[in-house]
Protein backbone atom coordinates (compact mmCIF):
# COMPACT_ATOMS: atom_id res chain seq x y z
CA UNK A 1 0.00 0.00 0.00
CA UNK A 2 2.71 2.40 1.08
CA UNK A 3 4.74 1.82 -2.09
CA UNK A 4 1.69 2.33 -4.26
CA UNK A 5 1.06 5.69 -2.66
CA UNK A 6 4.74 6.64 -2.86
CA UNK A 7 4.60 6.00 -6.59
CA UNK A 8 1.15 7.32 -7.46
CA UNK A 9 0.72 10.33 -5.20
CA UNK A 10 3.80 12.50 -5.86
CA UNK A 11 3.47 11.72 -9.55
CA UNK A 12 -0.17 12.84 -9.41
CA UNK A 13 0.82 16.19 -7.92
CA UNK A 14 3.59 16.78 -10.43
CA UNK A 15 1.39 15.62 -13.33
CA UNK A 16 -1.28 18.16 -12.33
CA UNK A 17 1.37 20.88 -12.39
CA UNK A 18 2.81 19.71 -15.70
CA UNK A 19 -0.67 19.49 -17.23
CA UNK A 20 -1.44 23.07 -16.23
CA UNK A 21 1.80 24.49 -17.56
CA UNK A 22 1.83 22.44 -20.76
CA UNK A 23 -1.71 23.14 -21.88
CA UNK A 24 -1.51 26.80 -20.94
CA UNK A 25 1.28 27.13 -23.45
CA UNK A 26 0.14 24.60 -26.05
CA UNK A 27 -3.26 24.54 -27.72
CA UNK A 28 -4.38 20.90 -28.07
CA UNK A 29 -5.69 21.72 -31.54
CA UNK A 30 -2.11 22.34 -32.64
CA UNK A 31 -0.85 18.93 -31.58
CA UNK A 32 0.05 16.22 -34.03
CA UNK A 33 -0.30 12.51 -33.41
CA UNK A 34 1.74 10.25 -35.71
CA UNK A 35 1.95 13.05 -38.23
CA UNK A 36 -1.77 13.80 -38.28
CA UNK A 37 -3.55 16.59 -36.43
CA UNK A 38 -5.21 15.39 -33.23
CA UNK A 39 -8.88 14.78 -33.92
CA UNK A 40 -10.02 14.06 -30.36
CA UNK A 41 -12.23 16.51 -28.49
CA UNK A 42 -10.38 19.05 -26.40
CA UNK A 43 -11.52 17.44 -23.16
CA UNK A 44 -10.27 14.06 -24.34
CA UNK A 45 -6.89 15.54 -25.27
CA UNK A 46 -6.56 17.23 -21.88
CA UNK A 47 -7.55 14.04 -20.10
CA UNK A 48 -5.23 11.80 -22.09
CA UNK A 49 -2.50 14.39 -21.58
CA UNK A 50 -3.00 14.31 -17.84
CA UNK A 51 -2.99 10.55 -17.63
CA UNK A 52 0.10 10.50 -19.84
CA UNK A 53 1.92 12.93 -17.56
CA UNK A 54 0.83 10.88 -14.57
CA UNK A 55 2.17 7.67 -16.09
CA UNK A 56 5.51 9.24 -16.96
CA UNK A 57 5.88 10.74 -13.48
CA UNK A 58 4.81 7.47 -11.88
CA UNK A 59 7.45 5.63 -13.90
CA UNK A 60 10.03 8.02 -12.52
CA UNK A 61 8.81 7.53 -8.95
CA UNK A 62 8.81 3.78 -9.46
CA UNK A 63 12.41 3.88 -10.64
CA UNK A 64 13.31 5.99 -7.62
CA UNK A 65 11.94 3.54 -5.08
CA UNK A 66 13.38 0.64 -7.08
CA UNK A 67 16.89 2.14 -6.91
CA UNK A 68 16.39 3.13 -3.29
CA UNK A 69 16.33 -0.46 -2.06
CA UNK A 70 19.06 -0.87 0.53
CA UNK A 71 21.95 -3.28 0.12
CA UNK A 72 20.59 -5.53 2.85
CA UNK A 73 17.45 -6.12 0.87
CA UNK A 74 19.37 -6.82 -2.33
CA UNK A 75 21.78 -9.22 -0.69
CA UNK A 76 19.12 -11.15 1.15
CA UNK A 77 18.19 -13.80 -1.47
CA UNK A 78 21.79 -14.93 -2.02
CA UNK A 79 22.31 -15.41 1.69
CA UNK A 80 19.69 -18.12 1.73
CA UNK A 81 21.44 -20.18 -0.92
CA UNK B 1 -11.79 -1.76 9.61
CA UNK B 2 -9.13 -3.16 11.85
CA UNK B 3 -10.96 -6.36 12.63
CA UNK B 4 -9.57 -8.21 9.61
CA UNK B 5 -5.92 -7.31 10.13
CA UNK B 6 -3.90 -8.58 13.08
CA UNK B 7 -3.43 -5.92 15.73
CA UNK B 8 0.17 -4.79 16.01
CA UNK B 9 1.58 -4.38 19.48
CA UNK B 10 1.98 -0.76 20.66
CA UNK B 11 5.77 -1.01 20.55
CA UNK B 12 5.82 -2.28 17.01
CA UNK B 13 3.34 0.39 16.07
CA UNK B 14 5.56 3.18 17.36
CA UNK B 15 8.51 1.81 15.42
CA UNK B 16 6.46 1.64 12.26
CA UNK B 17 5.37 5.24 12.77
CA UNK B 18 8.97 6.38 12.70
CA UNK B 19 10.13 4.28 9.79
CA UNK B 20 7.23 4.62 7.42
CA UNK B 21 7.33 7.93 5.62
CA UNK B 22 4.06 7.50 3.87
CA UNK B 23 0.80 5.99 4.94
CA UNK B 24 1.63 4.06 8.05
CA UNK B 25 -0.51 1.07 8.98
CA UNK B 26 -3.03 2.86 11.02
CA UNK B 27 -5.06 2.58 14.11
CA UNK B 28 -8.50 3.80 13.22
CA UNK B 29 -9.46 6.95 15.07
CA UNK B 30 -12.85 7.42 16.63
CA UNK B 31 -12.85 11.15 16.85
CA UNK B 32 -15.09 12.58 19.52
CA UNK B 33 -17.29 15.45 18.32
CA UNK B 34 -16.64 18.83 19.84
CA UNK B 35 -18.50 22.11 20.23
CA UNK B 36 -17.29 25.58 21.11
CA UNK B 37 -15.87 28.77 19.70
CA UNK B 38 -13.32 27.24 17.33
CA UNK B 39 -15.69 24.47 16.25
CA UNK B 40 -18.10 27.27 15.28
CA UNK B 41 -15.36 28.94 13.26
CA UNK B 42 -14.60 25.68 11.51
CA UNK B 43 -18.25 25.18 10.66
CA UNK B 44 -18.55 28.77 9.46
CA UNK B 45 -15.66 28.11 7.09
CA UNK B 46 -17.26 24.84 5.95
CA UNK B 47 -20.43 26.73 5.05
CA UNK B 48 -18.71 29.65 3.37
CA UNK B 49 -16.33 27.58 1.26
CA UNK B 50 -18.93 25.01 0.28
CA UNK B 51 -21.69 27.50 -0.57
CA UNK B 52 -19.14 29.09 -2.88
CA UNK B 53 -17.90 25.77 -4.29
CA UNK B 54 -21.28 24.13 -4.88
CA UNK B 55 -23.04 27.40 -5.75
CA UNK B 56 -20.72 29.19 -8.18
CA UNK B 57 -21.40 27.03 -11.24
CA UNK B 58 -25.10 27.86 -10.95
CA UNK B 59 -24.61 31.61 -11.15
CA UNK B 60 -25.33 33.28 -14.48
CA UNK B 61 -23.74 36.38 -15.92
CA UNK B 62 -24.45 38.04 -19.27
CA UNK B 63 -26.41 34.98 -20.37
CA UNK B 64 -23.60 32.57 -19.64
CA UNK B 65 -22.18 30.71 -16.68
CA UNK B 66 -20.59 33.30 -14.39
CA UNK B 67 -17.54 31.22 -13.51
CA UNK B 68 -16.41 28.71 -16.09
CA UNK B 69 -12.92 27.56 -16.94
CA UNK B 70 -13.99 26.53 -20.41
CA UNK B 71 -11.39 24.02 -21.51
CA UNK B 72 -12.80 23.39 -24.97
CA UNK B 73 -12.85 27.10 -25.82
CA UNK B 74 -9.61 27.70 -23.90
CA UNK B 75 -11.18 30.66 -22.14
CA UNK B 76 -11.69 31.36 -18.46
CA UNK B 77 -14.89 33.23 -17.67
CA UNK B 78 -14.94 34.90 -14.27
CA UNK B 79 -17.94 37.20 -13.99
CA UNK B 80 -17.17 40.25 -16.14
CA UNK B 81 -13.77 38.98 -17.22
CA UNK B 82 -12.78 36.64 -19.97
CA UNK B 83 -9.23 35.33 -19.69
CA UNK B 84 -7.31 33.82 -22.56
CA UNK B 85 -4.20 31.68 -22.55
CA UNK B 86 -2.31 34.92 -23.22
CA UNK B 87 -3.34 36.05 -19.73
CA UNK B 88 -1.36 33.31 -18.01
CA UNK B 89 0.52 36.16 -16.35
CA UNK B 90 -2.47 36.77 -14.08
CA UNK B 91 -2.59 33.13 -13.11
CA UNK B 92 1.08 33.26 -12.18
CA UNK B 93 0.49 36.38 -10.06
CA UNK B 94 -2.47 34.67 -8.39
CA UNK B 95 -0.28 31.71 -7.47
CA UNK B 96 2.34 34.05 -5.99
CA UNK B 97 -0.41 35.79 -3.97
CA UNK B 98 -1.66 32.43 -2.66
CA UNK B 99 1.85 31.37 -1.70
CA UNK B 100 2.62 34.59 0.15
CA UNK B 101 -0.76 34.60 1.86
CA UNK B 102 0.03 31.09 3.07
CA UNK B 103 3.49 32.19 4.29
CA UNK B 104 2.02 35.23 6.00
CA UNK B 105 -0.79 33.45 7.81
CA UNK B 106 1.48 30.59 8.81
CA UNK B 107 4.05 32.97 10.28
CA UNK B 108 1.35 34.80 12.25
CA UNK B 109 -0.79 31.97 13.51
CA UNK B 110 0.47 28.61 12.31
CA UNK B 111 -1.63 26.26 10.27
CA UNK B 112 -4.76 28.38 9.96
CA UNK B 113 -5.21 27.10 6.42
CA UNK B 114 -5.04 23.46 7.48
CA UNK B 115 -7.27 23.85 10.51
CA UNK B 116 -10.08 25.83 8.95
CA UNK B 117 -10.03 26.18 5.18
CA UNK B 118 -8.22 23.26 3.54
CA UNK B 119 -10.64 21.12 1.50
CA UNK B 120 -9.24 18.04 3.23
CA UNK B 121 -10.32 19.46 6.61
CA UNK B 122 -13.62 20.77 5.31
CA UNK B 123 -14.70 17.53 3.63
CA UNK B 124 -13.48 15.42 6.53
CA UNK B 125 -15.61 17.62 8.78
CA UNK B 126 -18.68 17.08 6.58
CA UNK B 127 -18.07 13.33 6.23
CA UNK B 128 -17.58 12.95 9.98
CA UNK B 129 -20.80 14.86 10.59
CA UNK B 130 -22.66 12.39 8.35
CA UNK B 131 -20.98 9.49 10.15
CA UNK B 132 -21.95 10.92 13.53
CA UNK B 133 -25.58 11.38 12.44
CA UNK B 134 -25.89 7.84 11.08
CA UNK B 135 -23.66 5.75 13.34
CA UNK B 136 -23.77 7.79 16.54
CA UNK B 137 -20.97 9.16 18.72
CA UNK B 138 -17.39 7.88 18.92
CA UNK B 139 -18.22 5.16 21.45
CA UNK B 140 -21.12 3.82 19.39
CA UNK B 141 -18.97 3.87 16.25
CA UNK B 142 -16.24 1.84 17.91
CA UNK B 143 -18.80 -0.68 19.19
CA UNK B 144 -20.35 -0.96 15.77
CA UNK B 145 -16.93 -1.62 14.24
CA UNK B 146 -16.25 -4.41 16.71
CA UNK B 147 -19.72 -5.95 16.44
CA UNK B 148 -20.15 -8.95 14.14
CA UNK B 149 -21.92 -8.33 10.86
CA UNK B 150 -25.68 -8.27 11.32
CA UNK B 151 -28.72 -6.93 9.53
CA UNK B 152 -28.62 -3.79 11.61
CA UNK B 153 -24.91 -3.21 11.04
CA UNK B 154 -25.32 -3.76 7.33
CA UNK B 155 -28.20 -1.25 7.21
CA UNK B 156 -26.26 1.41 9.14
CA UNK B 157 -23.14 0.85 7.08
CA UNK B 158 -25.01 1.01 3.78
CA UNK B 159 -26.72 4.21 4.88
CA UNK B 160 -23.39 5.84 5.74
CA UNK B 161 -21.54 4.68 2.63
CA UNK B 162 -24.54 5.58 0.51
CA UNK B 163 -24.73 9.10 1.93
CA UNK B 164 -20.98 9.54 1.44
CA UNK B 165 -21.23 8.26 -2.12
CA UNK B 166 -24.06 10.65 -2.98
CA UNK B 167 -22.19 13.63 -1.59
CA UNK B 168 -19.02 12.53 -3.40
CA UNK B 169 -20.85 12.21 -6.70
CA UNK B 170 -22.35 15.64 -6.24
CA UNK B 171 -18.91 17.02 -5.45
CA UNK B 172 -17.46 15.40 -8.57
CA UNK B 173 -20.30 16.74 -10.67
CA UNK B 174 -19.77 20.24 -9.29
CA UNK B 175 -16.05 20.02 -9.96
CA UNK B 176 -16.59 19.10 -13.59
CA UNK B 177 -19.16 21.91 -13.92
CA UNK B 178 -16.28 24.37 -13.47
CA UNK B 179 -14.68 23.10 -16.67
CA UNK B 180 -17.59 22.00 -18.79
CA UNK B 181 -20.80 24.11 -18.99
CA UNK B 182 -23.29 23.20 -16.29
CA UNK B 183 -26.30 23.48 -18.59
CA UNK B 184 -24.93 20.79 -20.88
CA UNK B 185 -24.04 18.60 -17.91
CA UNK B 186 -27.56 18.97 -16.51
CA UNK B 187 -29.01 17.82 -19.81
CA UNK B 188 -26.67 14.85 -19.68
CA UNK B 189 -27.99 13.98 -16.22
CA UNK B 190 -31.55 13.56 -17.47
CA UNK B 191 -30.54 11.39 -20.40
CA UNK B 192 -27.38 9.99 -18.79
CA UNK B 193 -25.63 11.06 -21.96
CA UNK B 194 -22.40 12.25 -20.37
CA UNK B 195 -19.36 12.39 -22.57
CA UNK B 196 -16.95 9.61 -21.58
CA UNK B 197 -14.41 12.05 -20.17
CA UNK B 198 -16.95 14.11 -18.25
CA UNK B 199 -18.16 10.91 -16.63
CA UNK B 200 -14.59 9.82 -15.99
CA UNK B 201 -13.71 13.04 -14.18
CA UNK B 202 -16.94 13.12 -12.15
CA UNK B 203 -16.19 9.62 -10.91
CA UNK B 204 -12.48 10.35 -10.49
CA UNK B 205 -12.98 13.45 -8.39
CA UNK B 206 -15.89 11.87 -6.55
CA UNK B 207 -13.88 8.78 -5.63
CA UNK B 208 -11.00 10.87 -4.41
CA UNK B 209 -13.37 12.91 -2.23
CA UNK B 210 -14.79 9.68 -0.82
CA UNK B 211 -11.38 8.13 -0.28
CA UNK B 212 -9.71 11.20 1.25
CA UNK B 213 -12.56 12.49 3.42
CA UNK B 214 -14.23 9.20 4.27
CA UNK B 215 -11.42 6.68 4.58
CA UNK B 216 -7.96 8.23 4.73
CA UNK B 217 -8.67 11.47 6.59
CA UNK B 218 -5.73 12.44 8.82
CA UNK B 219 -3.46 10.10 6.86
CA UNK B 220 -3.61 12.58 3.97
CA UNK B 221 -2.34 15.40 6.19
CA UNK B 222 0.27 13.24 7.88
CA UNK B 223 1.72 11.36 4.95
CA UNK B 224 0.63 12.96 1.70
CA UNK B 225 0.48 16.70 2.14
CA UNK B 226 3.63 18.52 1.01
CA UNK B 227 2.69 21.66 2.94
CA UNK B 228 2.62 19.76 6.24
CA UNK B 229 6.24 18.86 5.62
CA UNK B 230 7.61 22.35 5.10
CA UNK B 231 5.23 24.57 7.06
CA UNK B 232 7.51 24.51 10.09
CA UNK B 233 10.14 26.64 8.32
CA UNK B 234 7.67 29.54 8.50
CA UNK B 235 7.34 29.15 12.26
CA UNK B 236 9.36 31.18 14.75
CA UNK B 237 9.12 31.68 18.53
CA UNK B 238 6.49 34.40 18.01
CA UNK B 239 4.14 32.31 15.88
CA UNK B 240 0.76 31.66 17.48
CA UNK B 241 0.28 27.92 17.79
CA UNK B 242 -2.00 25.68 19.76
CA UNK B 243 -0.16 25.18 22.98
CA UNK B 244 -0.61 23.22 26.16
CA UNK B 245 0.49 25.30 29.16
CA UNK B 246 2.74 22.71 30.74
CA UNK B 247 3.71 24.92 33.65
CA UNK B 248 0.08 25.34 34.63
CA UNK B 249 -1.07 21.85 33.81
CA UNK B 250 1.62 19.62 35.31
CA UNK B 251 1.80 17.45 37.24
CA UNK B 252 -1.42 16.19 35.74
CA UNK B 253 -3.73 13.73 37.42
CA UNK B 254 -7.21 13.00 38.62
CA UNK B 255 -8.63 14.75 41.63
CA UNK B 256 -11.94 15.32 43.31
CA UNK B 257 -13.95 18.28 42.11
CA UNK B 258 -13.78 21.41 44.21
CA UNK B 259 -10.39 20.91 45.83
CA UNK B 260 -7.47 23.22 45.11
CA UNK B 261 -5.11 21.20 42.87
CA UNK B 262 -2.05 22.86 44.41
CA UNK B 263 -3.06 21.50 47.83
CA UNK B 264 -2.66 17.96 46.50
CA UNK B 265 0.48 18.83 44.57
CA UNK B 266 -1.14 18.80 41.15
CA UNK B 267 -1.47 21.13 38.20
CA UNK B 268 -4.66 22.07 36.38
CA UNK B 269 -4.68 19.14 33.92
CA UNK B 270 -7.06 16.50 35.21
CA UNK B 271 -5.76 14.02 32.64
CA UNK B 272 -9.24 13.31 31.30
CA UNK B 273 -7.79 12.67 27.84
CA UNK B 274 -10.59 14.46 26.02
CA UNK B 275 -8.05 16.62 24.14
CA UNK B 276 -6.70 13.40 22.63
CA UNK B 277 -10.16 11.99 21.89
CA UNK B 278 -11.24 15.05 19.89
CA UNK B 279 -8.00 15.31 17.91
CA UNK B 280 -8.63 14.47 14.25
CA UNK B 281 -5.00 13.37 13.83
CA UNK B 282 -4.93 11.41 17.08
CA UNK B 283 -2.04 13.21 18.75
CA UNK B 284 -1.59 14.36 22.34
CA UNK B 285 -1.07 18.13 22.29
CA UNK B 286 0.40 17.91 25.78
CA UNK B 287 3.55 16.42 24.25
CA UNK B 288 4.21 19.79 22.61
CA UNK B 289 4.08 21.03 19.03
CA UNK B 290 4.09 18.18 16.52
CA UNK B 291 4.06 18.21 12.76
CA UNK B 292 0.85 16.15 12.77
CA UNK B 293 -1.07 19.00 14.46
CA UNK B 294 -3.21 20.64 11.81
CA UNK B 295 -4.13 23.53 14.08
CA UNK B 296 -7.86 22.84 14.16
CA UNK B 297 -8.17 23.93 17.82
CA UNK B 298 -10.62 21.14 18.66
CA UNK B 299 -8.55 20.41 21.78
CA UNK B 300 -8.90 24.05 22.90
CA UNK B 301 -12.70 23.84 22.77
CA UNK B 302 -12.70 20.48 24.53
CA UNK B 303 -10.31 21.55 27.27
CA UNK B 304 -12.13 24.84 27.89
CA UNK B 305 -15.32 22.91 28.57
CA UNK B 306 -13.52 20.70 31.07
CA UNK B 307 -11.97 23.74 32.73
CA UNK B 308 -15.45 25.30 33.01
CA UNK B 309 -16.75 22.16 34.69
CA UNK B 310 -13.86 22.17 37.13
CA UNK B 311 -14.26 25.92 37.76
CA UNK B 312 -10.68 26.49 36.59
CA UNK B 313 -9.82 29.39 34.31
CA UNK B 314 -10.00 28.57 30.60
CA UNK B 315 -6.98 28.38 28.37
CA UNK B 316 -4.94 25.47 29.68
CA UNK B 317 -4.69 24.69 25.98
CA UNK B 318 -4.78 27.90 23.96
CA UNK B 319 -3.31 29.84 21.04
CA UNK B 320 0.00 31.10 22.36
CA UNK B 321 3.59 31.53 21.27
CA UNK B 322 6.80 29.94 22.41
CA UNK B 323 8.11 33.27 23.67
CA UNK B 324 4.85 34.16 25.41
CA UNK B 325 4.83 30.91 27.29
CA UNK B 326 8.42 31.24 28.37
CA UNK B 327 8.17 34.88 29.39
CA UNK B 328 4.59 34.81 30.70
CA UNK B 329 3.30 37.39 28.26
CA UNK B 330 -0.30 38.55 28.21
CA UNK B 331 -2.32 38.88 25.03
CA UNK B 332 -1.20 42.50 24.60
CA UNK B 333 2.46 41.52 24.32
CA UNK B 334 1.62 38.60 22.02
CA UNK B 335 -0.23 40.92 19.65
CA UNK B 336 2.64 43.41 19.80
CA UNK B 337 4.98 40.66 18.56
CA UNK B 338 2.82 39.86 15.56
CA UNK B 339 4.65 42.71 13.84
CA UNK B 340 8.19 41.50 13.31
CA UNK B 341 10.62 41.47 10.40
CA UNK B 342 9.38 38.17 9.03
CA UNK B 343 5.68 39.02 9.03
CA UNK B 344 6.36 42.57 7.84
CA UNK B 345 8.36 41.21 4.91
CA UNK B 346 5.74 38.61 3.97
CA UNK B 347 3.01 41.20 4.44
CA UNK B 348 4.81 43.82 2.34
CA UNK B 349 5.44 41.42 -0.54
CA UNK B 350 1.84 40.21 -0.33
CA UNK B 351 0.44 43.76 -0.39
CA UNK B 352 2.74 44.74 -3.25
CA UNK B 353 1.80 41.76 -5.42
CA UNK B 354 -1.91 42.30 -4.65
CA UNK B 355 -1.68 45.93 -5.74
CA UNK B 356 0.15 44.83 -8.88
CA UNK B 357 -2.54 42.27 -9.61
CA UNK B 358 -5.40 44.75 -9.25
CA UNK B 359 -3.50 47.36 -11.27
CA UNK B 360 -2.79 44.82 -13.98
CA UNK B 361 -6.47 43.83 -14.14
CA UNK B 362 -7.58 47.45 -14.35
CA UNK B 363 -5.03 48.25 -17.06
CA UNK B 364 -5.75 45.09 -19.06
CA UNK B 365 -6.63 46.08 -22.62
CA UNK B 366 -9.54 43.88 -23.70
CA UNK B 367 -8.33 43.93 -27.29
CA UNK B 368 -5.29 42.19 -28.66
CA UNK B 369 -3.91 42.03 -32.19
CA UNK B 370 -1.29 39.70 -33.60
CA UNK B 371 0.16 40.66 -36.95
CA UNK B 372 1.74 37.91 -39.02
CA UNK B 373 3.34 38.71 -42.35
CA UNK B 374 2.37 36.29 -45.06
CA UNK B 375 5.61 34.46 -45.75
CA UNK B 376 4.37 32.83 -48.94
CA UNK B 377 4.07 36.01 -50.94
CA UNK B 378 6.72 38.52 -49.95
CA UNK B 379 6.73 41.81 -51.76
CA UNK B 380 4.79 41.85 -55.02
CA UNK B 381 4.55 44.56 -57.62
CA UNK B 382 0.95 45.22 -58.61
CA UNK B 383 -0.92 47.67 -60.85
CA UNK B 384 -0.28 51.46 -60.75
CA UNK B 385 3.30 50.92 -59.55
CA UNK B 386 2.23 49.89 -56.08
CA UNK B 387 4.03 47.36 -53.91
CA UNK B 388 1.86 44.85 -52.13
CA UNK B 389 2.49 42.95 -48.87
CA UNK B 390 -0.01 40.54 -47.36
CA UNK B 391 -0.65 40.29 -43.62
CA UNK B 392 -2.77 38.14 -41.44
CA UNK B 393 -4.26 39.97 -38.48
CA UNK B 394 -5.55 38.00 -35.54
CA UNK B 395 -7.98 40.32 -33.76
CA UNK B 396 -8.94 39.11 -30.26
CA UNK B 397 -11.98 40.79 -28.78
CA UNK B 398 -11.91 40.04 -25.07
CA UNK B 399 -15.05 42.02 -24.28
CA UNK B 400 -18.46 40.44 -24.15
CA UNK B 401 -20.01 42.51 -26.91
CA UNK B 402 -19.67 41.89 -30.62
CA UNK B 403 -17.68 44.79 -32.01
CA UNK B 404 -16.76 46.36 -35.31
CA UNK B 405 -13.15 47.35 -35.61
CA UNK B 406 -11.65 49.80 -38.06
CA UNK B 407 -8.21 48.91 -39.33
CA UNK B 408 -5.78 51.60 -40.39
CA UNK B 409 -2.16 51.47 -41.46
CA UNK B 410 0.52 54.15 -41.19
CA UNK B 411 4.27 54.68 -41.36
CA UNK B 412 4.94 55.15 -45.08
CA UNK B 413 3.93 57.85 -47.54
CA UNK B 414 0.71 56.80 -49.30
CA UNK B 415 0.33 53.47 -47.51
CA UNK B 416 -3.20 52.07 -47.67
CA UNK B 417 -5.25 48.96 -47.11
CA UNK B 418 -6.84 47.33 -50.11
CA UNK B 419 -10.49 47.01 -49.14
CA UNK B 420 -12.70 48.62 -46.51
CA UNK B 421 -10.44 47.77 -43.56
CA UNK B 422 -13.23 46.70 -41.26
CA UNK B 423 -13.63 43.56 -39.25
CA UNK B 424 -16.45 42.35 -37.06
CA UNK B 425 -15.48 40.22 -34.07
CA UNK B 426 -18.01 38.37 -31.95
CA UNK B 427 -18.14 38.53 -28.15
CA UNK B 428 -15.03 37.00 -26.57
CA UNK B 429 -13.95 35.75 -29.95
CA UNK B 430 -11.05 35.87 -32.37
CA UNK B 431 -11.27 36.84 -36.00
CA UNK B 432 -8.48 36.32 -38.48
CA UNK B 433 -8.44 38.77 -41.37
CA UNK B 434 -6.14 38.77 -44.37
CA UNK B 435 -5.08 42.24 -45.45
CA UNK B 436 -3.40 43.41 -48.61
CA UNK B 437 -1.40 46.56 -47.92
CA UNK B 438 -0.33 48.76 -50.82
CA UNK B 439 2.48 51.33 -50.88
CA UNK B 440 3.65 53.47 -53.83
CA UNK B 441 6.95 52.06 -55.14
CA UNK B 442 8.91 55.24 -54.43
CA UNK B 443 7.96 55.83 -50.79
CA UNK B 444 10.20 53.24 -49.14
CA UNK B 445 13.72 51.87 -49.28
CA UNK B 446 14.51 48.38 -50.56
CA UNK B 447 14.22 45.82 -47.77
CA UNK B 448 12.33 46.23 -44.52
CA UNK B 449 10.37 49.39 -43.70
CA UNK B 450 8.55 49.94 -40.45
CA UNK B 451 4.80 50.34 -40.60
CA UNK B 452 2.09 50.02 -37.96
CA UNK B 453 -1.50 48.88 -37.79
CA UNK B 454 -4.06 50.72 -35.70
CA UNK B 455 -7.10 48.71 -34.70
CA UNK B 456 -9.86 50.81 -33.23
CA UNK B 457 -13.29 49.80 -31.95
CA UNK B 458 -15.99 51.64 -33.86
CA UNK B 459 -18.18 52.26 -30.80
CA UNK B 460 -15.41 52.88 -28.27
CA UNK B 461 -12.50 55.01 -29.47
CA UNK B 462 -10.56 54.30 -26.29
CA UNK B 463 -10.39 50.62 -27.22
CA UNK B 464 -7.45 50.69 -29.54
CA UNK B 465 -4.27 48.79 -30.27
CA UNK B 466 -1.15 49.96 -32.10
CA UNK B 467 0.85 47.09 -33.52
CA UNK B 468 4.14 47.49 -35.37
CA UNK B 469 5.34 45.32 -38.24
CA UNK B 470 7.56 45.55 -41.31
CA UNK B 471 6.77 46.19 -44.95
CA UNK B 472 9.10 44.69 -47.52
CA UNK B 473 10.20 46.39 -50.72
CA UNK B 474 11.83 44.36 -53.46
CA UNK B 475 15.58 44.83 -53.59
Amino acid sequence: MRKWILVLWPSFLVAALAEGVFFTVVDPQELYLFGKPVHYSALATYSIGFIGFWLVCAASSLTTIFLQRPATELNQPSRHH
Amino acid sequence: MNDASPKPSPRRDAAVDQDEVLYAPRKKLYVRAVTGLFANWRWALVWITQIIFYGLPWLRWNDRQAVLFHLTERKFYIFGWVFWPQDVFFLAILLIISAYALFFFTAVAGRLWCGYACPQTVYTEIFMWIEQKIEGDHNKRQKLDQAPMSGRKLAIRSAKYGAWALLSLWTGFTFVAYFSPLQELLQSVTTFGFGPWELFWILFYGSFTYLFAGIMREQVCKYMCPYARFQSVMFDPDTLVITYDEERGEPRGTRRKGIDPRSVGKGDCIDCGICVQVCPTGIDIRKGLQYECIGCAACIDACDQVMDKMNYPRGLIRYSTENALRQHWGSKEIVAHVMRPRTLLYGAVLALVCVGFVWGLAMREPLRVDVIRDRASLAREVEDGMIENVYRLQVMNMTEAARNFNLAVSGLEGVKIDGDGKVKVGPAATEAVTLRVLVPYDSGKPGANEIAFDVKAEDDPSLTVHEKTTFLFPR
